[in-house]
């Protein structure tokens, strides 16, 4: 493979898709926020979010929480610390590839 | 290909969308004008011209306690509803930042003594002055944060300030009519943006505060 693409295919898979990558983007600036700012924020669907979402918990990238406003349920969500520590290794990555090509 | 750092500034822009700040703050700076035009009608030395002084004292000291809190209460009844919820981390300016605005702002001050020293009828443009210094840190956070209207009041603020110091109105009428006319421009922008905001982000429906089953 060239180094090139080499790279490339070294980036966090799991930050590296677009929905994903704007979650993680969004969330490395706040402290926390809660589902609907995200899907304003993104303009992805419901279904999607909530898809992108596990997948970032999953990996361990972001704690999800249940909570409740008064007696409005809330879903609060924040970068964890392996998050935040991925998405910048995801950025220094990136930005050294576009350097390269 | 996701702009990463257009993301986070608009997230840093989302904060405004609503315009509820610029309210609050145009506001105080309002009754802070207010203020300083009521100590120049009364008396000098009088009891009510020493409590207007202790008056514009507590202005500021709750303008800088209560603002943010007033502001949260508003935007959770307006702003959480609709565009949800976002708390943004809280800044640690270092050591090094604080100690260049203080150097700055002592540079700043001891030069307006100093002018004041060397010739009085220099206060009769305090109020272009404030207006200046006002601009060049609206002028800093518009860049910082990169929203339009925020270079137009950093604008709005010089052209007040050499607009009242050119009108000789005086040094604290001056100054007073400053903060109560900028302070009113700030609040209309503040209006503008929020029924601008009203208007695009109708309140959201109960269940789009809650994320899905799945979590």
């Amino acid at each position: 493979m060239p180094t090139d693409l080499r790279g490339l295919a070294d980036l966090d898979r799991i930050i590296h898709e677009p929905a994903r990558l704007a979650l993680a983007a969004i969330l490395s600036v706040v402290e926390s926020a809660d589902f609907l700012y995200l899907q304003r924020e993104t303009g992805l669907t419901k279904g999607n979010l909530s898809s992108h979402l596990a997948k970032l918990e999953e990996a361990g990238y972001v704690a999800i929480e249940k909570t409740y406003r008064g007696r409005i349920p809330l879903t609060l969500v924040r970068l964890t610390d392996a998050g935040a520590a991925a998405f910048k290794a995801y950025r220094a990555r990136f930005k050294k590839f576009l350097d390269k090509t | 290909m996701v702009d990463i750092e257009k993301i986070e500034k608009r997230t840093v822009q989302s904060y405004y969308d609503d315009g509820l700040g610029e309210i609050a703050l145009g506001l105080i700076l309002f009754l802070l004008g207010g203020v300083f035009i009521a100590q120049t009608i009364v008396r000098e030395r009088s009891a009510i011209y020493q409590a207007l002084g202790i008056l514009s004292i507590i202005v500021v000291l709750s303008a800088a306690l209560l603002t943010g809190r007033i502001v949260r209460l508003l935007k959770r009844r307006i702003t959480y509803p609709r565009t949800g919820y976002v708390a943004f981390k809280k800044k640690e300016r270092s050591p090094k930042r604080r100690a260049v605005a203080g150097i700055v702002a002592a540079i700043i001050g001891a030069s307006i003594a100093v002018l004041y020293g060397l010739s009085p009828s220099v206060s009769t443009l305090f109020p272009a002055v404030n207006g200046l210094l006002l601009a060049v840190a609206v002028f800093f956070f518009a860049h910082k944060v990169g929203l339009t209207r925020f270079y137009v009041l950093a604008a709005a603020s010089a052209v007040i300030g050499i607009a009242i110091a050119a009108a000789g109105i005086g040094e604290i009428k001056g100054i007073g009519f400053f903060y109560m006319l900028y302070g009113i421009t700030i609040a209309i922008s503040g209006v503008i943006t929020l029924v601008a905001y009203l208007h695009r982000y109708p309140r959201a429906a109960a269940g789009s505060l809650e994320g899905p089953d799945a979590h």
